[in-house]
């Protein structure tokens, strides 16, 4: 698929910002890590897999930033939510947006149920792996027994002690599963994905080799994990060393497919919010009346940023009479466009 | 390998032949890619003057308006040229496609959150078969098939360019035109007069 071609160059100014938040993370690893002494050299290729995907998911952020319907949206965005004498509002109402859309996903649900189901599976495992794993992966986490206490483990965050818990307790127990548990969750939404997808004609129609590859990852990751588990525990650490680089492979390549495909819209999404902003900001100002009909149909503000962005995209829009299309409503647009053809076969029968 | 729809078949919208029967309104919600919603428009031109309606499905224009003003990316163009309906995951539903597209053709689904659009049936045209509309409109205002089909039962020529103000619109469905050669469909153009101001040819005669 595409939209229109584009020649290939790279964006300097994004490649520094990515570059700079390689810089950044390399930095807080060797400050969490305390100086590289509690960083695990068993999780380098995850560590070096994690400093690429961040490269590349800032550098495709910001490139994504730029366009110029998006650079206006999110510029519109921000003006919206920091409207004098709104902050307030907008802020209590940002908390609940985080909560009802980013988290709850509730538009998901009206569309329907078990997609939704699915969606919070896979989005919550792989929330949790992420808490569990980056933290490790990057020295940021680790354990110490507590005195001669062998069975006894206290978590240190950043150098700093947390709580303690027997590993044979069901704090433990859970700690020690808590990837067990995400694969399980992302599994389980996969399924219901896939389940979905192969039974509906519709769906497969528009299915495009992103979407499987998707859910294929997030499969992939998740069993060559429980692989692991079961070496530990049934196969007593056969094939570990085997399956550990299998695992290490599908979770390297998924960190690198984040920015390219299907799953880079967990950083497009929140862009959702901004819209909740600069639509209820387009509601309270000016609305703009249909030149044809002068009934009111959208808000001034996304009509004047809609004709500067057209042209940006390579669009005129203008007539010679210095109108524009853009100022006519889409419903008059369909019936202007009618009688047109009409017109040109001899006029209404 | 093309699919068939780009292999010979075409999707053609003759508005003069609209009867407002308004089966293509029902056929659409039947569509497998959009299961009840229906995306294709139809509303009567002005009631008071005439009784023609105007049917409105995507054009697939060959550079899309709607994609082009996506902040999110959701818009994508097939390799046939079929525009298809925003990908749900990064449709963030602001708007921007429903009011840029110069034929009035996105929806904005406000429960959620989504713009959707007519993507020519893509279950049914991909392999072979008339989107729902075509397939119920009886007066063969809403077309699908071969440019063979359209010579041998249809009058007009087929025309794929439309004009707004200063920009050329070239799309992937035709429409139906009697004369190509009057350049494309222009909706701000001055329509041509139905009245003959000397239709018995009198001034001349007697100046």
């Amino acid at each position: 698929m595409s939209t229109s071609g584009s020649t290939f160059r790279i964006d300097g100014r994004a490649a520094m910002f990515a570059g700079s938040a390689v810089g950044v993370l390399l930095v807080l690893v060797y400050v969490g890590s305390g100086a590289g002494r509690w960083f695990d050299a068993a999780l380098a290729g995850y560590l070096i897999g994690v400093l690429m995907g961040v490269f590349a998911v800032v550098y495709r952020y910001l490139v994504w930033i730029q366009r110029p319907p998006t650079a206006r949206l999110n510029r519109r965005g921000w003006e919206s939510f920091r409207r004098k004498g709104r902050v307030g509002h907008n802020a209590v109402g940002l908390v609940g947006l985080v909560g009802t859309n980013l988290l709850a996903q509730g538009f998901i649900r009206k569309r329907s149920t078990a997609r939704w189901a699915a969606h919070q599976l896979v989005f919550w495992g792989c929330l949790l792996a992420a808490a569990v794993t980056f933290p490790l992966t990057l020295g940021w986490v680790h354990f110490e027994s507590v005195g001669q206490q062998g069975s006894h483990y206290k978590a240190f965050f950043f150098g700093i002690g947390t709580g303690s818990f027997s590993a044979t307790s069901l704090v433990g127990f859970t700690t020690f599963h808590l990837l067990n548990i995400s694969a399980f969750m992302v599994i389980g939404g996969v399924l219901i994905f896939l389940f979905r997808r192969t039974r509906d004609p519709g769906a497969l129609a528009v299915e495009r080799s992103g979407d499987f590859l998707a859910l294929a990852g997030l499969f992939g990751v998740s069993i060559t994990g429980l692989f692991l588990t079961a070496s530990t525990m049934w196969l007593e650490g056969r094939y570990y060393a085997f399956l550990t680089n299998v695992h290490a492979l599908t979770v390297i390549m998924g960190l690198l497919y984040i920015p390219f495909g299907k799953l880079f819209h967990i950083f497009q999404r929140p862009a959702n919010l901004g819209v909740h902003f600069y639509r209820a900001e387009g509601a309270r100002g000016v609305q703009h009346e249909c030149r044809e009909c002068h009934k009111p149909y959208a808000s001034a503000m996304q009509v004047a940023d809609l004709k500067e962005v057209l042209p940006a995209v390579g669009f005129d829009y203008r007539d010679n009479a210095g109108g524009n299309w853009q100022d006519i409503c889409p419903s008059c647009r369909r019936k202007m466009v009618t009688a047109a053809q009409v017109a040109r076969v001899g006029g209404f029968g | 390998m093309g699919s068939p729809l780009i292999r010979g078949n075409m999707f053609v919208i003759d508005q003069s032949r609209c009867i407002g029967c308004e089966a293509c309104v029902q056929a659409c919600e039947e569509c497998g890619t959009h299961r009840g919603e229906s995306l294709i428009h139809l509303e009567f031109v002005d009631r008071g003057a005439t009784p023609q309606t105007a049917p409105m499905v995507c054009m697939h224009c060959e550079d899309p308006t709607c994609a082009q003003v996506c902040p999110a990316d959701a818009i994508k163009q097939n390799e046939d040229g079929v525009v298809q309906s925003s990908l749900k995951p990064r449709c963030i539903g602001c708007s921007n496609c429903v009011l840029a597209c110069p034929f009035g053709v996105p929806k904005y689904f406000a429960l959620p959150d989504q713009m959707m659009k007519c993507d020519m049936c893509y279950d049914r045209t991909s392999v072979g078969l008339k989107p729902m509309c075509a397939s119920v409109c009886p007066s063969q205002a809403l077309w699908f098939g071969t440019p063979e089909e359209f010579a041998d039962t249809r009058r007009g020529e087929l025309m794929f360019e439309f004009r707004f103000g200063n920009q050329l619109v070239p799309t992937k469905v035709a429409t139906v035109v009697n004369d190509r050669s009057d350049g494309p469909v222009d909706p701000l153009a001055e329509p041509p007069s139905r009245w003959q101001d000397d239709p018995f040819g009198l001034e001349e005669a007697f100046s």
